[in-house]
């Protein structure tokens, strides 16, 4: 069920509406846990039972990391964490370890034929999986008392708003409110509502409309103009921007309605003056994820320069793979962290403090730079992420088609990307207060979403992390 | 006071379409309780399947405004021919008095069975005419072995229905019939629009979105994508190099022997039951022969191929010389001039191998 179905939203009324009848928050919680679980199970109904199996693997560890002292502390920690990582270990990176395997010994002139696993991966495991070890890296620290209410703690995991990509939040932001009985509010209906109708529209409007350019170029490297494959890349930019940042905003929207606050996941990364400012702007519960529990504990950039730079390559390198079992999220992640590395003294001069200009360029380069890393995380392989680099850089003529049978159809992308980067830099958050203007934005968006959204039930990209 | 009951009401029904699109047997029952002549009937596929399907049938451009029929076949030889023709949905609503020769006429499409019983005193010839898109997904697997040369089993349907339903279920048990696979069905979010939306009344709304998008950026929804030369409007499918029902998905030597296996499996099965003479006739999809370029060839691999047991009527070489006077331009099929040129190559069969004798 994705958010850009009819199912999802017949589902989100039933739900909502349910939510708010209930006088108690015993029975919101079991309401919204078993809606997390229909939820889930619309996508491959088997999959809740390895779900199911981390959950009560981290409730109990949990309560055993509260109740034990000293070792015996960290001995529970680790045993959640080797659970939630050996899920991942086995269902997202088994077969890329074995095709590796399979490779090296092909390389040595021994071929070798060990056992793939044959099922898809679960739909949100790297999601899922990261927030619950959140919980149980929490607890551990003393900084979150385990959670008793064993039905609190598996909706914590499987709010089906943040389930399968994020914000991926923690404890303390998000049991409590769980927890609390929330009255019904009219402005946080109106703020979600609004806050979702864009995320539809960022989606359906942009998203999938550009993504018709990026699978044209990308499946014609060979035979389009460098222009062409230039503007399939820039594009691609924006479609999975506006793809993730679509998905959170529906999210964190849903969950508004519900009066319930999530984590805000992106802060218009387009516009950041460098790499390093790029991180802290781009999904956000991620990269704060990777800083508080992998960086900071490796010693940050307390341990002298080049420990700063190694933990700053092992963040990055984790957050590659985080993305996928592919080298293409590998090389992605590492030449980010290398840039990081190599860019951040020279750009960290107050930015404020330099003229616009300036600050433009700065700006523009980013984005290129990101737009080129985008690539090897876009291509099925680093031959291929290569291949179309070169192409670009080889200034050559060929097919400009775009996979738009009309111009006017390029210059409305160019038109709604405009709009959606002023809205976001100019008009951000809720800004509509007024029940009549929320009653015109909504029917603008709804009419807008209808009659130029492109509806082929495509799937949002970061399901498949 | 009327806010709870609103949302009570919006929370049953929530759940009763969830519940009705979730289900099979209740969907099938509720379509076939809609009267399509009404204004709570489904959007029919009268003016053309792809242009019905992506809302375009009010541009009459695409939609099938032509009246013309088929010949009468004025044919006066001997008429000792019983004719047989397992085909699909290209021969729609054809008749006996359009063939020459023939002294009985047996059609039936790939969703039913054949039954024949062979007149022994007369020339039994079987025609088995097939849509290309639909040549690899059927003959590419033994399966239609068993069910073509096994007259007890029915075919599955390959019409375009407008909503997903599953075939076979008996409706008298849909109240009591519960399966877990049902709650996560996959085809849902198709039931439900045709639930909530597909009613002929809300038709003219869908048709504004096709109208804009199709006049400001040239383009059609759904399955439906429009040629090139903006004359045609083409099946998504037939196009997507990665479907085998595209005429651009590539095609192996190993695929071609095993098409051309079945169907000589076919036509030894049917040699040993008594049919004097069988045919095999491939209709090209409009994309083959309105956009050539990069075709995989399936239709000449197969027809060429030495090996080939069963006599061609080859409606590909004869259709794509024009495509434009052929077929439709806002439906999968030829049109009734397309039809004609076939009926008159399968007459042409019949009476000169009658004269022969």
């Amino acid at each position: 069920m994705t958010f850009n179905s009819l199912q999802f939203l017949v589902f989100f009324m039933v739900v909502t509406l349910w939510y708010f009848r209930l006088k108690n928050q015993k029975g919101r919680i079991w309401l919204l846990l078993i809606a997390s679980c229909y939820f889930y199970m619309s996508f491959i109904p088997e999959y809740i039972l390895i779900l199911g199996g981390t959950i009560i693997v981290d409730y109990f560890a949990g309560l055993l990391i509260e109740k034990s002292e000293a070792g015996k502390r960290k001995f529970w920690l680790i045993t959640s964490l080797i659970a939630n990582i050996g899920a991942l270990a086995v269902f997202k990176y088994y077969n890329f370890f074995i095709d590796n395997i399979h490779t090296g010994f092909l390389f040595f002139g021994k071929p070798l034929s060990l056992p793939l696993l044959k099922m898809a991966l679960p739909i949100g495991l790297s999601f899922h999986t990261f927030q619950a070890m959140s919980y149980t890296i929490e607890v551990y620290r003393r900084k979150q008392a385990a959670e008793r209410n064993f039905v609190a703690y598996a909706l914590y995991v499987m709010f089906y708003p943040q389930l399968v990509a994020g914000p991926i939040e923690r404890p303390q932001n998000v049991l409590p409110q769980l927890k609390e009985f929330r009255p019904y509010n009219w402005d946080n209906v109106k703020e979600g509502l609004a806050r979702m109708l864009w995320g539809f529209f960022k989606k359906v409007v942009i998203a999938d409309r550009l993504a018709m350019v990026v699978e044209r170029t990308y499946g014609h490297v060979h035979d389009s103009s460098s222009l062409a494959l230039f503007t399939g890349a820039v594009f691609y930019s924006f479609q999975i921007y506006c793809d993730f940042s679509g998905y959170s905003d529906i999210a964190l929207g849903a969950a508004k309605v519900m009066n319930i606050r999530l984590m805000e996941n992106f802060k218009q990364p387009y516009l950041s003056h460098s790499i390093s400012n790029f991180w802290t702007r781009w999904h956000v519960s991620l990269s704060s994820w990777f800083r508080d529990y992998v960086y900071i504990p490796l010693g940050g950039n307390r341990k002298g320069e080049w420990r700063r730079k190694l933990n700053v390559m092992i963040v990055f390198l984790l957050s590659g793979l985080w993305h996928g079992a592919n080298w293409t999220f590998v090389v992605w992640g590492l030449l980010h962290g290398l840039l990081v590395i190599l860019l951040t003294r020279k750009t960290q001069q107050e930015p404020e403090r330099r003229n616009k200009l300036i600050n433009a360029l700065w700006m523009l380069s980013t984005f290129i730079l990101v737009t080129f890393l985008w690539i090897f995380f876009r291509s099925e392989n680093i031959g291929a992420a290569w291949a179309y680099i070169k192409e670009i850089f080889a200034l050559r003529g060929g097919s400009n088609y775009l996979g738009f049978n009309s111009r006017n159809e390029l210059y409305f992308s160019i038109l709604v990307i405009a709009i959606m980067l002023y809205r976001e830099k100019f008009l951000p958050g809720h800004f509509i207060t007024n029940n009549i203007r929320f009653y015109c934005f909504t029917a603008m968006m709804v009419l807008i979403c209808y009659f130029f959204g492109v509806f082929a039930e495509n799937q949002f990209i970061y399901f498949q992390f | 006071m009327l806010k709870i009951i609103a949302s009570y009401f919006f929370i049953i029904f929530g759940i009763a379409t969830l519940w009705v699109s979730t289900s099979h047997s209740v969907m099938e029952y509720l379509l076939n309780k809609r009267d399509n002549h009404e204004w709570w009937g489904l959007n029919q596929l009268n003016h053309g399947d792809l242009a019905s399907i992506c809302y375009l049938e009010y541009l009459n451009k695409f939609a099938i405004t032509d009246t013309t029929s088929l010949k009468h076949s004025r044919y006066d030889g001997p008429k000792n021919t019983v004719l047989f023709i397992h085909g699909d949905s290209y021969l729609m609503n054809i008749h006996d008095w359009i063939f020459s020769g023939i002294s009985s006429f047996n059609h039936v499409g790939w969703n039913n069975t054949l039954h024949y019983h062979l007149d022994t005193s007369k020339r039994n010839v079987l025609v088995i005419e097939v849509a290309e898109r639909t040549v690899r997904s059927y003959f590419g697997t033994t399966e239609i072995i068993d069910e073509l040369c096994d007259t007890t089993m029915q075919k599955k349907s390959t019409a375009f229905r407008p909503c997903s339903t599953t075939q076979g279920i008996r409706y008298s048990s849909f109240f009591t019939e519960i399966r877990v696979s049902d709650f996560f069905n996959k085809f849902i979010n198709q039931n439900l629009e045709c639930n909530l939306f597909n009613y002929r009344f809300i038709i003219p709304m869908f048709g504004a979105k096709a109208a804009i998008n199709y006049y400001l950026f040239s383009r059609a929804s759904g399955d439906a994508v429009i040629s090139k030369n903006k004359q045609f409007l083409l099946y998504k499918r037939t196009l997507d190099r990665t479907d085998i029902n595209s005429s651009f998905c590539p095609l192996s030597k190993e695929e071609i022997t095993k098409l051309v296996n079945n169907f000589n499996t076919i036509y030894d099965y049917y040699t040993a039951t008594g049919f004097k003479e069988i045919y095999l006739s491939i209709i090209p999809s409009t994309v083959t022969v309105v956009e050539p370029e990069g075709y995989n060839n399936l239709i000449p691999a197969i027809q060429n191929d030495p090996r080939l047991k069963m006599k061609v009527i080859d409606a590909y070489d004869v259709l794509k010389r024009s495509p434009e006077k052929y077929f439709l331009r806002g439906d999968t099929h030829w049109n009734v001039y397309g039809q004609q040129k076939w009926v008159d190559m399968v007459n042409g069969v019949i009476t000169k191998e009658a004269n022969s004798k």
